[in-house]
C-alpha cells in the first residue's frame, strides 16, 4: 500500500506539473462547448441576404394567400424575438422572402422560371398547379436544396395559407380559422411536478455531463496505458519491480492517473459553479446549476466517472503492458474503446426511450453501464423502480472490475517485461496461467 | 552468513529451461561473478533473487531466512536494461526511488546529493535525464541502486557503455563498498571486467552451473599452462607445432596454451630461434580462457 500511494503520488505530481495538463483543463471545456454550442449556433443563423422566389399558382388569390403567409409569418418573428432571424415559438431560424406571384403556368413559363432559378436570377419558385394542390404535393424548385430549415418553414407556411384557403372556401370566417389553427402545446412534465427541471436543460446538461464522462475516462484510460507503455520503453520498469510489485504498480498508476482525471473534473465543476453564480448570464446558467445539477446526481456522476474510469483504465493497464509501441496501442485501444463510443452513439436513443431494451442492457452490461445507466438516472430521477438497476448495474461494474484487475494484473505482470514483438491471444492467456 | 542461497532453483518458460536446477551461495563480504554467455539464465536468475519472479521450484534464501519481500530495501539492483524516467528531474527521480525503498524524504534527497557529489555529477541534478549523457545517466542508475545503503548490491553488466574513466569511477566505489562488508554479484558475459574485483565466481551456461567456486582456487587448477609471448618476425612456431594445443593472437602480443605435458622452456626456445623475443611469460589463464575452454566442453 505504502508503495502504491509513494507511485500514485509520483504520477499525480508528475502529470498535474505538465503544461499539457493546463492546456487540457482549458481546451476540453472549450471542446464540449464548442461541439454542442456553436453548431446549433451556426445553424440558427440563418441567412442574411432575402431569398428572391416566385409563387406560381392557378389563381392569382391562391397565390397571393400564400404570399401574404410568408409575408406574415416574417412580420411575427420580428415583432416577438428579441435575436433578429429566429423564430422563438419553435426555436426556428428564418430567413427572408421576397415573394412574386404569378399565375402563368404554362410549360414556357416553367422552363423560363427554372433557367432563371439555374442563372441564380431567382432563388426558387414554388409551381402550385391546382392538380398539384389536390394530390397535396407541390415542387419548391430552388438551389440551395440543403437549406432543410428555410424550406420546411416555408413548407409550414405554404400548407398553412392552403388549409386556411380550404376553410375560407367553406365559408369560414378569418377569426374562426385563427381559433381553429392555433397550435395547442403539449408540455412534457415528470411526476415530481413543476419541481421537476426543464426538460430541455435537463437534457442539455445531460449530454454535457455525458460527454464530460466520455471524454475523461478515454483520456484517462488511454494516458495509463501511454504512460505504462512508456515506462516499458525507457525500461525502467526493471529498477521498479526490484521495490515495487507489479500489482502496486499497476494500481499506483490508476490511482494517480484517475487523481489527475478527478482533479481536472473537479476544477471545471468548481469553474462551472463560479460561472453559474457570478457570470454573465447568471440567471439561466444559474437555473441549470440549481434544476439539474443537484447534489445527489453529481455523486451518480462521481461514482459512475470513477468506475468507468477503473475499468477503462485496467484495461488500457494491461494493453500498456503488452504494446511495444504507440502504433500497436493505438490498434488495440480502438477494440477497448468500441463500447463506450457504441454508448455515445446510443445515448440519444437511450434518452429518446430510458425504458428501452437497448437502455436496459446498456444499463446492466459493464463495460457501457458508466454511460447509459447515469444518463438514465439523470434523464428519469432516481424515483421508483430504478434503485434496484442502479445497484445492479453498480454490483455488475464492480464484480467486472474485480475481475479485471485480476486479470489484467497477470498480462501486466508478464508484459511489462517482454519486449519485442507483439504477443498473440495464445501467449496471453499463457501469461494469465503463468504462476 | 550466506547473504543469499540458492537452492536447485529452477525457472521455465514454456518448454524452454532458463534455470536448470541451479544452486549458489554468497557469503556476506564475498565479491561474487555470475558470469556466462548471452542467454545463460543470469538476469532469470537474478530477477527470482529479487522476487521479480517466482522459481517453479527450489529454495531461496535471503540473508539466512526465505525469501520474503521485505528484505528487498536491503538490496540494490541495477538491471542490465538500464532505464529512468526521461522527463523527470535527477533529483526528483532518485528522492522517488529512495522513497520507493522505505526511506523518508528528506533523507533520500540527502542521500542524493552525497552520492552525485561524489561521482561528479551534483551540477546536473536539476536537470531532466533525457538531458543526459548516456554515462551520466549510468551514473543516475548506478546511485539509484545504492541510495538506501543496501547490504546487497547487484550489478547487472555494471560496466556496459563506460568510459574507462567512469570504470575505474564506479570500481573504486564497488571497492570501497566491498570494505564496508557489502555483498555484491556482478553479473556479466564480460569476463575480463569483472575478473579482478571477484572473489568467488559461478559460470553458467544454459541455465545450468558448469564451474563454482573460489576464483584463485578455480584458476590455481588450470594452472599455470599459459603464455604469453611478445615478438617480433616470424611467427609460424604457432601453427602445426605438437606443445600448443591453442592460441591467440591478439596483434601485439599472442596467447598460447601449452599442450598437455609440454615444457614451455621448449617452446622458448623455438621461439627465440626464429625471432626476437621481447617477452615471454607463464601465467594463470584467464577466466574468459576457462570459460570457453568448460563450456565448449559441456557443449561438445
Amino acid at each position: 500500500m505504502h508503495n502504491t500511494l509513494i507511485i500514485a503520488k509520483r504520477e499525480y505530481l508528475e502529470r498535474v506539473r505538465q503544461r499539457s495538463f493546463v492546456i487540457m483543463t482549458f481546451f476540453i471545456p472549450l471542446l464540449v462547448i464548442g461541439s454542442s454550442v456553436l453548431p446549433a449556433m451556426l445553424a440558427t443563423r440563418g441567412s442574411n441576404t432575402p431569398k428572391h422566389i416566385v409563387v406560381v399558382a392557378a389563381e392569382r388569390g391562391t397565390a397571393e394567400a400564400i404570399r401574404s403567409r410568408i409575408e406574415q409569418h416574417q412580420d411575427e418573428d420580428q415583432a416577438a424575438s428579441p435575436a433578429p432571424g429566429v423564430d422563438k415559438k419553435r426555436g426556428l431560424p428564418s430567413t427572408h422572402f421576397t415573394v412574386d406571384v404569378s399565375t402563368d403556368l404554362s410549360d414556357a413559363a416553367r422552363t423560363g422560371l427554372t433557367q432563371k432559378v439555374s442563372q441564380k436570377q431567382l432563388d426558387g419558385f414554388l409551381w402550385a398547379a391546382p392538380s398539384d394542390i389536390s394530390a397535396r404535393k407541390l415542387t419548391f424548385v430552388t438551389r440551395d436544396l440543403s437549406s432543410l430549415v428555410d424550406n420546411a418553414v416555408l413548407g409550414q407556411q405554404v400548407s398553412d395559407a392552403l388549409r386556411r384557403e380550404a376553410l375560407k372556401s367553406k365559408g369560414l370566417k378569418e377569426g374562426d380559422i385563427d381559433a381553429a389553427l392555433e397550435p395547442v402545446n403539449v408540455e412534457a412534465q415528470s411526476p415530481l411536478g413543476k419541481n421537476a427541471p426543464d426538460p430541455q436543460k435537463m437534457v442539455v446538461a445531460t449530454l454535457t455531463m455525458v460527454l464530460v464522462m466520455y471524454m475523461t475516462v478515454l483520456l484517462y484510460g488511454i494516458n495509463v496505458m501511454r504512460s505504462i507503455l512508456e515506462e516499458k520503453t525507457s525500461r525502467i520498469m526493471e529498477v521498479m519491480l526490484s521495490t515495487a510489485t507489479a500489482k502496486e504498480m499497476m494500481a499506483g498508476k490508476i490511482l494517480g492517473v484517475g487523481a489527475v482525471g478527478l482533479t481536472q473534473v473537479g476544477i471545471w465543476a468548481a469553474a462551472a459553479g463560479v460561472f453559474a453564480i457570478y457570470g454573465v448570464a447568471s440567471t439561466g446558467a444559474m437555473n441549470v446549476v440549481r434544476d439539474v445539477l443537484n447534489p445527489t446526481l453529481l455523486i451518480y456522476f462521481g461514482v459512475f466517472f470513477l468506475l468507468g474510469y477503473i475499468l477503462y483504465s485496467t484495461l488500457c493497464a494491461a494493453i500498456g503492458s503488452m504494446v511495444n509501441s504507440e502504433q500497436e496501442a493505438q490498434q488495440m485501444q480502438f477494440l477497448v474503446m468500441m463500447p463506450m463510443i457504441l454508448s455515445i452513439v446510443f445515448i440519444v436513443s437511450i434518452l429518446q426511450n430510458p425504458n428501452s431494451g437497448i437502455a436496459l442492457f446498456g444499463s446492466f452490461f459493464p463495460f457501457t453501464a458508466p454511460l447509459v445507466m447515469f444518463t438514465r438516472i439523470a434523464v428519469q430521477g432516481q424515483a421508483g423502480e430504478l434503485w434496484w438497476q442502479i445497484a445492479l448495474s453498480i454490483a455488475l461494474m464492480i464484480g467486472t472490475i474485480y475481475a479485471m484487475v485480476w486479470l489484467c494484473g497477470r498480462i501486466y505482470r508478464v508484459g511489462i517485461l517482454m519486449y519485442g514483438k507483439k504477443p498473440t491471444l495464445p501467449e496471453i492467456l499463457k501469461w494469465i496461467k503463468y504462476a | 552468513m550466506q547473504t543469499i542461497e540458492l537452492n536447485k532453483v529452477r525457472k521455465c518458460y514454456d518448454q524452454f529451461v532458463a534455470v536448470n536446477d541451479l544452486s549458489f551461495g554468497i557469503e556476506q563480504g564475498r565479491v561474487f561473478g555470475l558470469l556466462g554467455p548471452n542467454g545463460a539464465g543470469k538476469t532469470s536468475t537474478i530477477r527470482m533473487m529479487i522476487g521479480i519472479t517466482v522459481p517453479d521450484s527450489g529454495q531461496i534464501n535471503l540473508f539466512g531466512k526465505p525469501f520474503a519481500r521485505k528484505a528487498l530495501n536491503k538490496i540494490g539492483y541495477l538491471p542490465e536494461e538500464r532505464g529512468l524516467y526521461k522527463k523527470m528531474k535527477i533529483i526528483d527521480q532518485l528522492v522517488f526511488l529512495g522513497e520507493l525503498r522505505g526511506m523518508t524524504n528528506a533523507a533520500s534527497r540527502q542521500k542524493a546529493m552525497d552520492w552525485c557529489k561524489r561521482l561528479e555529477i551534483d551540477a546536473w541534478v536539476e536537470k531532466k535525464v533525457e538531458e543526459l549523457s548516456k554515462g551520466m545517466q549510468q551514473k543516475i542508475q548506478f546511485i539509484a541502486s545504492l541510495l538506501h545503503d543496501p547490504d546487497f548490491i547487484i550489478m547487472d553488466e555494471p560496466f556496459f557503455g563506460l568510459d574507462p574513466v567512469n570504470a575505474t569511477l564506479l570500481k573504486d566505489v564497488m571497492l570501497d563498498l566491498k570494505k564496508q562488508g557489502k555483498t555484491i554479484l556482478f553479473s556479466t558475459h564480460r569476463m575480463d571486467q569483472v575478473e579482478k574485483l571477484c572473489d568467488s565466481i559461478c559460470l553458467i551456461n544454459r541455465g545450468t552451473a558448469v564451474l563454482q567456486g573460489d576464483l584463485k582456487t578455480i584458476k590455481s587448477q588450470y594452472g599455470k599452462n599459459n603464455v604469453q609471448i611478445e615478438y617480433e618476425g616470424n611467427g609460424d612456431f604457432l601453427d602445426k607445432n605438437p606443445l600448443v594445443s591453442a592460441y591467440n593472437n591478439y596483434g601485439n602480443y599472442v596467447e598460447v596454451r601449452l599442450a598437455p605435458g609440454a615444457d614451455a622452456q621448449q617452446l622458448l626456445r623455438m621461439v627465440a630461434d626464429r625471432s626476437r623475443v621481447n617477452k615471454f611469460e607463464l601465467m594463470e589463464p584467464s577466466l574468459e580462457e576457462i570459460f570457453i575452454n568448460t563450456v565448449g566442453k559441456t557443449d561438445a
